[in-house]
């Protein structure tokens, strides 16, 4: 086995963080003429398995939401390959380019490798590196430089909402929000509002969840605003593709853009952004006019059918009227709407993860809902699917009431309409809040109270929120800023604390179960102990409240009117307490170290053992993988083939084919949205009609297969496949403007500008831009990301859809400049 | 002997490049643009949006194709490279004098110079490192989200590779040149 | 007193080899005379240049040793630089000095006896500098030496043309000792061995590239012969250079003649390598074959090739046809010319045959569709190359000095 120079040299030492950077030179690049790929450094950091000695752990992967299930290779204690693990359901026996790349992630020379303070100003990037201990010492008694926890808390008189936490998604997230909820905050911010939040919601008031969408035996797929060949989504990605071409499962793509996903597909539709709503409306239209419905399944599970169909056919939602608005044929969209209420109920249309395309995207999502219910393809095979989640015993959190705690920082509407849910940010607050609107009135001061501090986990707002000079200024005037991350990141340049977490190859994480069709139970086993001195956030936890906990309750104790009382409250007669035992008594309802005493380990084997007993736990920390009879029932069909349950056992009418609303209908129409000022069922709005003026391009962003978000660009392998996006632009646009590939092209809105280099296609119209979406981070700190490329919340601009303030990703027109 | 081949049911091919990142990891191929053992191939788009020419966009994933009759083996001046004995086209780093001719001769493009040992290198289907673990499939082909892969016997009837090639139609590149490549695209 | 001692141990074969070279004749000079040269304008800019090119040729090797392959511009798609090219260019001569050698002492022309020994010496001097050049672009050639013998390639071109052209330096040297040591029988013998190894070589050298199948351009019959072609014709135009710079332009009249015929020789070749080139290109442009004819038209739209038609092919043969080969003046400059050409012509065949990318699809998400393979040489490689030239002048300016080159007086 070969072990490179790099990661040797990785492996013994650290690089300072400060003095990375700088773009060397060598001899070579002006001896040879070749142009270095390399300038930033060697990457040469792949490590060859060897035929000896080596221990296997099954593990999950965490390089995306996805989770695929991974058996690491250690040969003498280094990771040397992840190799799929083919027992999981959901991810079939593959690992996407990311997943193979993660061991990239975990020997990243650049990791955060120690706990560090601030020292510079905000955003400079300057830290010391400190020990845990002086770490903790300075979120909860701050440094000249900032605040700390107690002083705030002091300041607020306990107003425990004035802390923000936010997360991006991760399988530890859980353990981050039991520390939010033990603290006692109501400011939870995560992905959701950036991500799926329409999606989900659409789906989930109008059929009863966000199902998971057939691809292994559907029929038909109309696959619009999603990108499963690139996207990665298990298991739709590996279902998706292997049918397509004329092999049984036709695809109808839906994109402005060419994607991989469109090269995949049987029919390919160029589509206005945005007005994907008019489209569904008008193949609505057809089913409805032509009577091409399943009418016994309507009749069953439909409330408020008529009213939707007179609303549509009134409005007439032509073809016709759709071909103006969406750019699509109407004899196409004739063909599509016949054509899959001919295979239904073997027909999807695909609902889509990340959704906020446009303003009405909630709209959107609840007319997709409905034209699946049309077809009767609910909770049926081949269609959209339920599924089934298997159970998982409980584990305590902790979740104190404290009397000076705010409620949820949300704007009141002044003068609130009769009937008007009061809250001006949007409709409807979700569990995940409206991320840009928290961010917006936090910098306009439009705040209830006050919130100075923030604790953020593996979450990078500064790359991933429209606006990004807006995050930027709110990270400055926030005064305490708790950043929980692997990577020197954008996000933790504003840090005034940065505690670094372990990568997943070097924690065990919360036990998962996985719902769908093949439910299945998953864990993350450590593979690595943690490198230099990171943690598993769940360690983090631990360390933090134990330094933490007494001294807040002693402010608690100060400001809390419940709990002066409760402790002067020493009861009566035998059970009368002494104030020490009270104290204690009290206390242990506020102890914010409860619920992290227990090892991640102890934790998930008694969430396994209390409900499969001690042969899953064993096998979860063997196989990685649990469901019951998964010994009987999985069987390889073949080397790239397996089965997970008989066809008989797969959790497919779960809810005999019906919606799962509590009504048990589908909902056409919502009149108690009405109240809250939103329609009540899908319709098409002026307002939606979005314009580009000449010279101007719609801009849109989204995802590669190579790249998850901001998380990987500064993985050597990934970066290796591509060095930086570059900017789409239409080919004979480009000619006109004088634009060849490469290049440099200033792209600039009202909200800021980014220079990228220019992609000249016919993959994408006359009137928009694209980039993939993570590149052009701004941390000197990551010696490959820094600078790759053009950052698209640079100039998205921060619109957000009415419903749940959900992020408007594509509501922006930008201006190009050669440079 | 095994007579090692590679079936791609290609159409599956959605140009994830998770073979290549597998290849590289597994293999301890260096980094670098130039230097891959496995690439997926695609050409531009014909047509003008939104008229474009699906087709024209086929995704083609490919890697030394383990001639029988292997240009590169042919004009190899110390013989280091050569066939084992279950017909891998395989390079002797030892023997290689890096005179690049194979590099010229391969009309597929397979082989790149590895810089460590700076000898010309290329896909080994896995030989020294999974094959030689007794292990029976490649890197690449374990990895594919959608299964484009899949290696075997060609000499087994029974292999699974024996099965895909008797019953579905398939083609070879650049088959005019006698090379008789031993990578099979099922159509 | 040492000496006898040695004498009495050694025996047998040594011994008659130190015997054998000691019968070489040679002028016996010191460092002094060596750097002793008439100091014309002329002379003294070719000491500088060669002073100069071995210079380069240090800085080239000392890049190359410590970057290796990377100093240079080749590239997985174009994996044979301006060094390849070089080497062509130097064994090519050699050979072509090889035929111009043998004209005298193997066939016997008398002629052109007065150029035998300067040629064959020619030969030995540009091979050793092709050599020094090849050196530094095969790998490891070390290796090379070790299993050429243990493992040796049979199917291989550059097998053949390695193992033959070593074989023909070491005939070209004892042709050389027997024409030095005057003994013209067994000059003969080595010579036309090495004649015919020479050609087998170098026909072979062809066929590295007729054998590329992949390469349809250069795949085929057409190099082999090609090359042996080209050979005479470079050879002709060193001899005009090498007699131009012996005589200073004052021609001797057996030179003049000697010079005349080659010169009637050299524009017949000429003519047939126009007529070999044209129809090349011609089948090449309109035989429709895919990768042959699309690359046919890029080298015709490409200067390098011009440059190889007019200077190696054009000028010398125009001033062959406007005065029947008598200006000899006029020859000496269209030889250098013509050098230069055949320099560009090394360099088309190289370059060309890798022209077209074997793989014309996108592997990477952000780059552009493969259409022509660019290369140009680096740096390192142009002072390797050039540092070859520098080490061929020399040797051939030293042995101009130990060795009496010119056709000795009687027979
Ligand atoms: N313009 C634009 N904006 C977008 C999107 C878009 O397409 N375009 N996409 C949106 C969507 S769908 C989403 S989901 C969001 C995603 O936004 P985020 O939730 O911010 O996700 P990532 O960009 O992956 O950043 C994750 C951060 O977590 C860190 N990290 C990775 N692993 C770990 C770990 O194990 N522990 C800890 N503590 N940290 C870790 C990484 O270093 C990185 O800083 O972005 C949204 N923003
Ligand atoms: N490789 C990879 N896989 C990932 C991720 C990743 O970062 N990398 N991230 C994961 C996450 S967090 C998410 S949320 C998902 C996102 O998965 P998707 O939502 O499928 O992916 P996106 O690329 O964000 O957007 C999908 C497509 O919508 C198109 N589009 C834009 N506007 C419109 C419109 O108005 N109408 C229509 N019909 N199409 C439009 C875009 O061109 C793009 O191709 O992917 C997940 N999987
Ligand atoms: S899709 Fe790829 S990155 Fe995401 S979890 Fe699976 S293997 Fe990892
Ligand atoms: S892993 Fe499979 S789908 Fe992905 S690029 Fe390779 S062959 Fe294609
Ligand atoms: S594909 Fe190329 S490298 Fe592989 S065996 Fe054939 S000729 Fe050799
Ligand atoms: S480069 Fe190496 S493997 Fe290739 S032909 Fe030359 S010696 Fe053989
Ligand atoms: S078979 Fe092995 S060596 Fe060849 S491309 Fe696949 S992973 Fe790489
Ligand atoms: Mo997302």
């Amino acid at each position: 086995m070969q072990v490179e120079v790099s990661r040797r040299r990785f492996l013994q030492g650290s690089v300072a963080l400060s003095v990375i950077g700088g773009t060397s030179l060598s001899v070579t690049n002006l001896l040879g003429g070749h142009e270095s790929q390399d300038e930033k450094g060697e990457t040469a950091v792949t490590t060859k398995t060897g035929t000896g000695e080596a221990t296997e752990v099954a593990t999950l992967c965490e390089m995306c939401v996805n989770k695929c299930a991974a058996i690491a290779r250690v040969e003498n204690g280094v990771v040397t390959k992840l190799n799929p693990n083919p027992l999981f359901p959901k991810s079939k026996n593959m690992l996407c380019p990311r997943g193979n790349a993660g061991i990239q992630a975990l020997y990243d020379p650049d990791r955060l490798k120690y706990p560090m303070i601030r020292v510079g100003e905000k955003g400079e990037g300057k830290f010391k590196r400190v020990s845990w201990e002086e770490a903790y010492d300075a979120i909860l008694n701050g440094t000249d430089k900032f605040p700390g926890m107690g002083k705030i808390l002091e300041e607020e008189k306990d107003n425990r909402s004035s802390f923000l936490f936010c997360a991006g998604e991760g399988m530890a997230e859980h353990t981050f929000k039991t520390f939010y909820s033990a603290f006692g905050s109501s400011n939870w911010l995560n992905h959701a509002s950036l991500c799926l939040q329409t999606v989900i919601s659409g789906y989930g008031v109008t059929i009863g969840g966000y199902a998971a969408a057939d691809l292994e035996n559907a029929e038909y797929i109309i696959m619009a605003g999603a990108n499963r060949a690139e996207a990665i989504v298990t298991p739709d990605t590996m279902d998706g593709f292997k049918r397509t071409k004329g092999r049984g499962a036709k695809l109808i793509c839906i994109d402005p853009r060419f994607t991989n996903t469109a090269a995949k597909a049987d029919k390919w539709l160029a589509i206005n952004p945005g007005t994907d709503l008019a489209f569904v409306l008008a193949l609505t239209y057809v089913v409805l006019t032509e009577e091409l419905y399943d009418k016994a399944y309507v009749a069953e599970n439909f409330n408020g059918f008529d009213e939707y169909s007179k609303s549509v056919i009134e409005n007439k939602y032509t073809p016709e009227w759709a071909e103006k608005i969406t750019g699509i044929k109407a004899k196409d969209i004739y063909k599509i709407a016949r054509e899959f209420m001919a295979h239904a109920p073997k027909a999807v249309y695909y609902p889509g993860r990340r959704s906020t395309f446009s303003n009405n995207d909630f709209q959107l999502r609840r007319a997709m809902a409905i034209f699946q219910g049309l077809s009767g393809g609910i909770d049926t095979k081949g269609g959209l699917v339920f599924g089934k989640k298997l159970k998982l015993g409980k584990h305590e959190g902790l979740e104190p009431i404290y009397a000076r705690a705010e409620s949820r920082a949300i704007e009141k509407e002044k003068h609130p309409e009769k009937g008007h849910s009061g809250y001006s940010d949007c409709a409807v607050v979700s569990g995940g809040g409206s991320w840009i609107a928290w961010r917006n009135r936090f910098l306009e001061g439009h705040m209830p109270y006050k919130v100075r501090g923030m604790f953020i986990y593996k979450h990078n707002p500064m790359m991933n929120m429209p606006n990004r000079e807006k995050t930027a200024e709110m990270m400055k005037k926030m005064e305490l800023v708790v950043s929980i991350d692997t990577m020197p990141s954008d996000t933790v340049m504003y840090a005034d604390v940065v505690l670094p977490e372990c990568t997943y190859l070097e924690r065990t994480d919360p036990v998962k179960t996985f719902g769908g069709a093949e439910p299945s139970i998953a864990q993350r086993n450590k593979v690595l102990d943690p490198m230099f001195e990171t943690k598993p956030v769940i360690e983090i936890m631990k360390g933090l409240t134990e330094k933490i906990s007494k001294p807040l309750f002693e402010i608690t104790k100060k400001y809390d009117d419940d709990v002066k009382e409760e402790l002067a409250d020493l009861g009566e007669g035998e059970e009368k307490k002494t104030p020490e035992q009270k104290a204690v008594e009290i206390y242990a309802e506020f102890d914010l170290t409860k619920p992290f005493e227990h090892s991640q380990e102890e934790i998930n084997r008694h969430m396994v053992e209390s409900v499969y007993g001690e042969e899953a736990v064993k096998t979860l920390q063997e196989h990685g993988v649990f469901y019951p009879n998964m010994d009987k029932f999985f069987k390889p069909l073949s080397v790239n083939e397996h089965q997970y349950y008989p066809e008989k056992e797969k959790a497919y009418r779960v809810n005999g084919g019906k919606p799962k609303t509590p009504s048990g209908k589908i909902e056409c129409n919502l009149p108690n949205m009405a109240k809250k000022g939103i329609d009540p069922m899908p319709i098409w709005k002026e307002e939606y009609n979005f314009s580009v003026p000449d010279g101007k391009f719609r801009m849109l962003t989204g995802r590669h297969a190579q790249f998850t978000q901001s998380g990987t660009a500064n993985n050597a392998m990934l970066r290796d496949l591509i060095f930086e996006n570059y900017a789409w632009i239409n080919r004979r646009v480009a000619e006109e403007k004088g634009i060849k590939f490469g290049d440099e092209l200033e792209i600039s809105s009202r909200t800021g500008k980014t220079v990228i280099k220019a992609y000249p296609t016919e993959k994408v119209g006359p009137k928009t831009i694209f980039f993939v979406h993570g590149f052009g981070e701004e941390s000197e700190a990551l010696t490959w990301a820094y600078k790759n490329g053009g950052n698209d919340n640079a100039v998205i601009e921060d619109v957000t859809e009415p419903v749940y303030g959900a992020a408007s990703m594509h509501e922006t027109n930008v201006e190009i400049r050669k440079v | 002997m095994a007579n090692y081949g590679m079936a791609l049911d290609y159409k599956n091919c959605i140009n994830c490049k998770a073979c290549e990142v597998a290849c590289k990891e597994e293999n301890g191929v260096l980094l670098g643009a130039d230097k891959h053992r496995i690439w997926v191939g695609a050409n531009d788009v014909k047509g003008e949006w939104p008229l474009l020419d699906i087709a024209s966009a086929a995704f083609l994933p490919s890697q030394c194709q383990h001639c029988e009759e292997a240009p590169c083996q042919e004009v190899c001046p110390t013989n280091a490279t050569y066939y084992n004995e279950h017909g891998v086209v395989l390079v002797d780093a030892e023997k290689c004098i890096l005179c690049s001719y194979c590099m010229n001769a391969c009309p597929y493009d397979a082989r790149y110079v590895d810089d460590r040992t700076m000898t010309v290198d290329k896909c080994t289907f896995c030989t020294d490192t999974r094959l030689a673990r007794g292990e029976t499939t490649t890197a690449c082909q374990n990895t594919c989200p959608t299964k484009v892969r899949t290696f075997g016997d060609l000499d087994d009837y029974d292999s699974e590779i024996s099965e895909l090639l008797r019953t579905r139609e398939h083609f070879s590149l650049k088959e005019n040149l006698g090379t008789k490549p031993k990578l099979f695209y099922l159509t | 007193m040492a000496q006898t001692v040695e004498q009495v141990e050694e025996t047998g074969v040594v011994a008659k080899v130190r015997e054998f070279i000691s019968t070489i004749p040679y002028n016996k000079i010191g460092i002094k005379d060596l750097i002793n040269y008439e100091k014309t304008p002329l002379n003294n800019l070719l000491a500088v240049l060669i002073v100069a090119f071995l210079a380069m040729f240090v800085i080239g090797v000392a890049s190359y040793l410590t970057h290796g392959h990377h100093a240079y511009n080749i590239t997985r798609e174009h994996p044979w630089g301006l060094l390849i090219a070089v080497y062509i260019f130097f064994v090519v001569s050699s050979t072509g000095l090889c035929i111009v050698g043998s004209l005298g002492d193997v066939f016997g022309f008398k002629d052109y006896e007065l150029i035998s020994k300067r040629a064959i010496f020619g030969s030995i001097v540009t091979i050793l500098a092709g050599f020094a050049v090849i050196a530094f672009e095969i790998g490891h050639p070390v290796t090379m030496l070790i299993y050429n013998v243990l493992t040796p390639g049979l199917t291989s071109a550059i097998w053949w043309m390695g193992t033959l052209y070593g074989l023909y330096l070491t005939f070209m040297i004892i042709e050389f000792i027997f024409l030095l040591k005057h003994d013209m029988k067994k000059a003969k013998i080595f010579g036309l061995t090495g004649l015919l190894v020479g050609l087998a070589a170098h026909s072979n050298l062809g066929s590295v590239f007729g054998f590329l199948n992949a390469r349809p351009i250069s795949n085929g019959v057409y190099y082999p012969t090609y090359f042996i072609l080209t050979a005479f014709i470079t050879g002709i135009f060193i001899a005009y250079i090498m007699m131009g710079f012996r005589y200073k332009m004052n021609w001797p009249e057996p030179v003049k003649v000697m010079l005349t015929n080659l010169a009637k020789i050299q524009g017949l070749l000429i003519s047939i390598l126009i007529f070999f080139v044209s129809w090349k290109m011609l089948t090449d442009v309109y035989g429709g074959m895919p990768n042959r004819s699309e690359v046919a038209v890029h080298i015709f739209h490409s200067w390098t090739f011009w440059a190889e038609v007019i200077l190696a092919m054009l000028i010398p043969l125009f001033i062959i046809l406007k005065d029947m080969g008598r200006n000899i003046n006029g020859m000496f400059w269209a030889s250098l010319s013509g050098m230069v050409g055949i320099f560009f012509m090394r360099y088309n065949l190289v370059h060309d045959t890798q022209l077209k990318p074997l793989q014309m699809m996108k592997i990477r998400e952000y780059q552009l569709s493969p259409e022509w393979i660019h290369y140009f040489p680096s740096s390192t490689e142009i002072m390797i190359s050039l540092g070859g030239l520098g080490v061929c002048l020399l040797l051939y300016y030293i042995g101009s000095k130990f060795f009496n080159l010119d056709a000795d007086e009687q027979h």
